[in-house]
């Protein structure tokens, strides 16, 4: 909306006008109110799951205890908010069932993000590191390390973020190439889930599942249309779906509600805009 | 309320982010700079460490992999860019960079996004109704989005209503990814809401 016209006479502002010049700053507090107050008071509204994060589930759920997955956190902070529920949920679910987990980023600033997770999910379920699960930190150069993953983690990864040497650790003695994963997943903020799709998979046959923020999800949907991509969660939403099949409540079905009046609010304004812009268009041809 | 002074200073800053929504000010300024120097200062570490420490002087100097030298010395004719008189010494190393990304890109690319999309284009037989309408849907949207980018002929005759056909499925593309924006957006907010109320202030519970 634009801004108020102050050198307009005032006896030409009706209602319609004053619609179509609200002050920035009242919508801005109108948004911060219909985000803050449903996290202080849950409406509990009810979230319906769609095909592709039901099939993100699925290729989790039927995995087996001591199956090894890999898990690459491919995101900075700047959207833990959309990614963060997505990598804690899964990394419950599989943790819940007994999985091995090889994690990695494919960021140098994703490096703290997956520390915190595996940390506070690690501790959650009492996991060990090295056995349980494994941490290979950060590789430049993302292109070059999907592909060299198929033909060897250690020796892409010599040693782990902290460095002791990938030989070493127990979850690695018989894991290293995607032909020894049974699952890829990748929680991504940008393209990366795409190239995991087009290198893991295309060229080494890599099954893998994403978690991607809501801006990429219009672009994954071809790959999972396609089977490139077995199953993702596109932004908040799609976190919340997972977290309702998975059992667990978590920031993503919280966020929803919010999520939920924050949409509604933005429809009204545009309904009330086009309300104004409609009947001033009206008043001047009359 | 949050006792960690970490948490105090992350949440003072995020105010002082949110108030540039009033107008523009110092506060803002000052958190805005420093984002950018701490992000700037994060980020060097990180690819000293993780490129030029673990990629080159280990494996070379420790290791003796000799042969690795080769890759660290073309990184450094990137140098040569920063003076006008021997920058297209640079050129070598963004030569040889390009090369190898299109050896890499175009053969996978072509096949994910190009052969095996249109063979998802391609309508099914069998499955549900919903599933063969929609796949019938799928092809026909891409291929009148195909005729509106069609430029060598004019669009007149069939190719105007099959071309303004072709506009509405790229405007319902468009809804679909402003709609999923949005939501990108709202969850940012979300997050820093969720971080003020809840590991600072204490208000809602930490999930």
């Amino acid at each position: 909306m634009r801004e108020l016209d102050t050198s307009a006479p005032i006896a030409k502002r009706t209602i319609w006008t004053r619609l179509m010049a609200v002050d920035r700053r009242i919508i801005f507090l109108a948004v911060a109110l219909s985000v803050a107050l449903p996290l202080i008071y849950p409406i509990g509204l009810p979230v319906k799951t769609a095909n592709e994060s039901r099939a993100y589930f699925k290729e989790m759920d039927q995995l087996n205890a001591g199956d090894v997955i890999m898990f690459s956190f491919d995101y900075e902070p700047d959207t833990m908010a959309e990614l963060d529920p997505m990598s804690l949920t899964t990394w419950r679910h599989a943790f819940r069932k007994d999985l091995k987990i090889i994690a990695l980023t494919m960021y140098a600033g994703g490096t703290g993000v997956a520390e915190r997770i595996m940390r506070q999910v690690a501790g959650e379920y009492g996991k060990v590191y090295g056995e349980d699960y494994i941490f290979l930190g950060y590789n430049p150069d993302w292109s070059g390390t999907m592909l060299r993953l198929g033909e060897s983690i250690k020796a892409t990864y010599p040693t782990d973020q902290y460095g002791t040497p990938s030989e070493s650790f127990p979850i690695l003695q018989h894991v290293d190439r995607y032909g020894h994963i049974k699952l890829l997943v990748s929680v991504s903020a940008s393209a990366l889930s795409e190239y995991w799709a087009i290198w893991a998979g295309g060229k080494y046959g890599q099954r893998m599942i994403s978690g991607n923020t809501a801006v990429q999800a219009v672009l994954i949907y071809p790959y999972f249309q396609t089977d490139q991509i077995s199953g993702f969660l596109g932004g908040l939403k799609g976190a919340a779906e997972y977290e309702s099949l998975v059992g667990i409540k978590g920031e993503g079905t919280r966020g929803m509600d919010a999520q939920s009046t924050a949409h509604a609010l933005m429809v009204l304004f545009i309904l009330l805009g086009n309300v104004g812009y409609v009947m001033n268009r009206r008043r001047r041809t009359q | 309320m949050s006792v960690d002074p970490g948490v105090w200073i992350a949440a003072i800053l995020t105010l002082a982010i949110f108030s540039f929504l009033y107008k523009d000010n110092p506060v803002y300024k000052f958190a805005e700079h420093l984002l950018v120097g701490v992000s700037a200062g994060y980020y060097l570490t990180q690819y000293t460490f993780s490129a030029v420490y673990k990629k080159l002087i280990v494996p070379v100097f420790l290791n003796g992999e000799w042969i690795l030298i080769f890759g660290g010395l073309l990184g450094l004719l990137m140098f040569f860019r920063m003076n006008r008189k021997t920058e297209w010494i640079s050129r070598y190393a963004i030569a040889f960079y390009v090369v190898a990304w299109s050896g890499y890109v175009i053969p996978s690319i072509l096949q994910a996004r190009v052969l095996v999309q249109a063979q998802g284009t391609i309508p099914v037989t069998t499955g549900s109704i919903f599933s063969i309408i929609n796949a019938w849907l799928i092809m026909i949207g891409v291929l009148c989005i195909l005729i509106y980018f069609y430029f060598s002929m004019e669009h007149k005759g069939v190719l105007l209503p099959v071309s303004q056909v072709g506009i509405f499925f790229l405007m319902l593309g468009f809804g679909a990814s402003f709609g999923y924006t949005i939501m990108g957006r709202i969850t940012l907010l979300i997050g820093r809401f969720q971080f003020l109320m809840g590991d600072w202030l204490g208000i809602i519970e930490k999930l």
